[in-house]
């Protein structure tokens, strides 16, 4: 069993009990320093108190949440002029979560890539979504242009920005893949155009 | 002299312009208990908070037109308060000013596209967001302060035993004074300037693209120092104690990598950008 298939079957066989995941484990530092960081996450969730209560903020972020997503309806949504949330964004209202997914797979993809065994092997990196910088930016300033209209002009040069900064970040990795740094910075990249897009998608409910 | 017509003209138009004035503003007041939440969604203005003397809520807000209304509700011991644009309202016209006494140990959830967002004096955990606000912080001990912005500027002071989370695309970033176990700062674009002393086993991690990093601490700090940029330039006026191992190369010019002070009670500081300049300065006794 190599790294990868120890990653893949850690979603199949629980704790790394299996005689094969024990074999690797006692072999790779990397990978057992990942189930042990996965084992302290799991042991530190089991202690939480269930009768604590959970700062408000976490019940305001659920709410807002639930409102976005249209399963909980605000107080005014029954009488207000102002259409639903689907109606108004409508396919745009994906971008956020497709950000996310996004930077989930590339996250995964960047841990990968840092396991030495797999270093050694790589030859070149690229992002899974090789056209994400282009991800939907059309729809985002078409947002802003009907919901933000004063703030067009900062959204496109930040936007300009955090392409620039993805294309710089992605030039770098492509010719040292092994640079950690490199990663970091094209992961970070990433990041920042996700909080770009929720920022232009965060607006007030009506 | 005046005339009795005149005089009486004057006396209607201060009662009027009285009564105009004071449409624009409200005044709403929350009892709450320990701990509690509030938040204050704005779309257009600024909101600024401070303590209260008890356990009360007050909020002031002011409302530059009748196109925007203040929709506030009490679930318990949450406050939410927010602005309600009406039909026509745009940012002129939609803009609500808000003035805001919490007690010292709420949590706070401020957000304002525009307009700047200002804490102060409180130990309750603080998160405020807006792609153009300016924001500052100031005061603020024992809390989570998470920051988002787009473009504004962002000016966190005094915040100790913090959990301080800055994400920001191009606005600077100054820390004077600010410890604690996480201090984070990511930009894209924006400079980050750090003033201070990185407290004590902390870790401060300062991340640009091309935006330029600053530290200014006093020479006997104690933290252990990472410094790269990948494609710019770094200083570094500070003697440090080499390290044997790195994750990177220490190439001359590009990064460095020490320690300084007391090594059991060193903070952990990561200073990286790709293109910006990294500078690690030693803060005069004057400053």
């Amino acid at each position: 069993m190599n790294c990868v298939e120890l990653q893949q079957s850690l979603a199949e066989v629980e704790d790394g009990n299996s005689v094969e995941q024990r074999v690797h484990l006692r072999a790779c530092a990397a990978c057992s320093a990942l189930v042990k960081e996965l084992n302290q996450i799991v042991a530190a969730a089991s202690q939480l108190q269930a009768a604590e209560e959970p700062s408000p903020r976490v019940w305001n972020s659920i709410e807002i949440a639930l409102r976005r997503e249209g399963l909980i309806r605000p107080p005014r949504a029954a009488w207000s002029p102002i259409p639903s949330f689907a109606a108004r964004w409508g396919v745009a209202r994906w971008l956020v979560p497709l950000a996310a997914v996004l930077l989930l797979a590339v996250g995964i993809y960047v841990r990968r890539e840092s396991l030495p065994n797999q270093l050694a092997r790589q030859a070149s990196v690229t992002v899974p979504v090789a056209n994400a910088s282009d991800l939907n930016d059309d729809d985002l300033m078409q947002e802003v242009a009907d919901n933000s209209p004063e703030m067009k002009t900062q959204y496109a040069e930040n936007l300009r920005q955090v392409n620039e900064s993805i294309r710089d970040a992605q030039g770098v990795v492509d010719e040292s893949p092994n640079d950690e740094d490199a990663r970091r910075s094209l992961m970070d990249a990433y990041q920042q155009k996700s909080m770009l897009f929720e920022m232009a998608m965060d607006r007030p409910l009506p | 002299m005046v005339s009795r017509r005149t005089a009486k003209l004057i006396v209607v138009g201060v009662i009027v312009a009285g009564t105009l004035v004071a449409e624009s503003k409200r005044e709403y007041r929350f009892s709450v208990g320990p701990k509690a939440g509030v938040s204050v969604m704005n779309p257009y203005g600024s909101i600024s908070v401070k303590p209260s003397v008890n356990n009360t809520v007050v909020v002031n807000a002011f409302l530059h037109s009748d196109k925007v209304e203040v929709d506030k509700n009490q679930n318990g011991n949450r406050v939410d308060i927010q602005s309600h644009l009406l039909a026509g309202a745009d940012a002129d016209s939609g803009r609500v000013d808000y003035e805001v006494l919490v007690p010292a140990d709420a949590s706070i959830t401020l957000h304002s596209n525009t307009g700047s967002l200002r804490a102060e004096k409180l130990h309750g955990d603080v998160s405020l967001e807006g792609p153009g606000a300016m924001v500052d912080v100031r005061d603020i001990s024992d809390a989570h302060v998470h920051v988002k912005t787009m473009n504004g500027a962002v000016n966190l002071d005094n915040i100790q035993n913090g959990h301080v989370e800055v994400d920001s695309l191009s606005g600077d970033v100054t820390l004077n004074g600010v410890t604690g176990p996480l201090v984070q700062v990511v930009s894209t674009s924006g400079r980050i300037n750090y003033i201070g002393d990185f407290g004590s086993s902390g870790e401060y991690r300062l991340t640009s693209h091309s935006g330029d990093i600053e530290a200014t601490i006093p020479e006997w700090t104690s933290a252990d120092v990472s410094a790269r940029s990948v494609r710019g330039e770094v200083h570094d006026d500070i003697p440090l104690q080499p390290k044997n191992h790195t994750w990177f190369p220490l190439d001359k010019g590009r990064a460095f990598a020490g320690t300084m002070g007391r090594v059991a009670v060193s903070s952990t500081v990561v200073l990286r950008t790709f293109s910006g300049k990294i500078h690690l300065r030693k803060r005069s006794e004057k400053q």
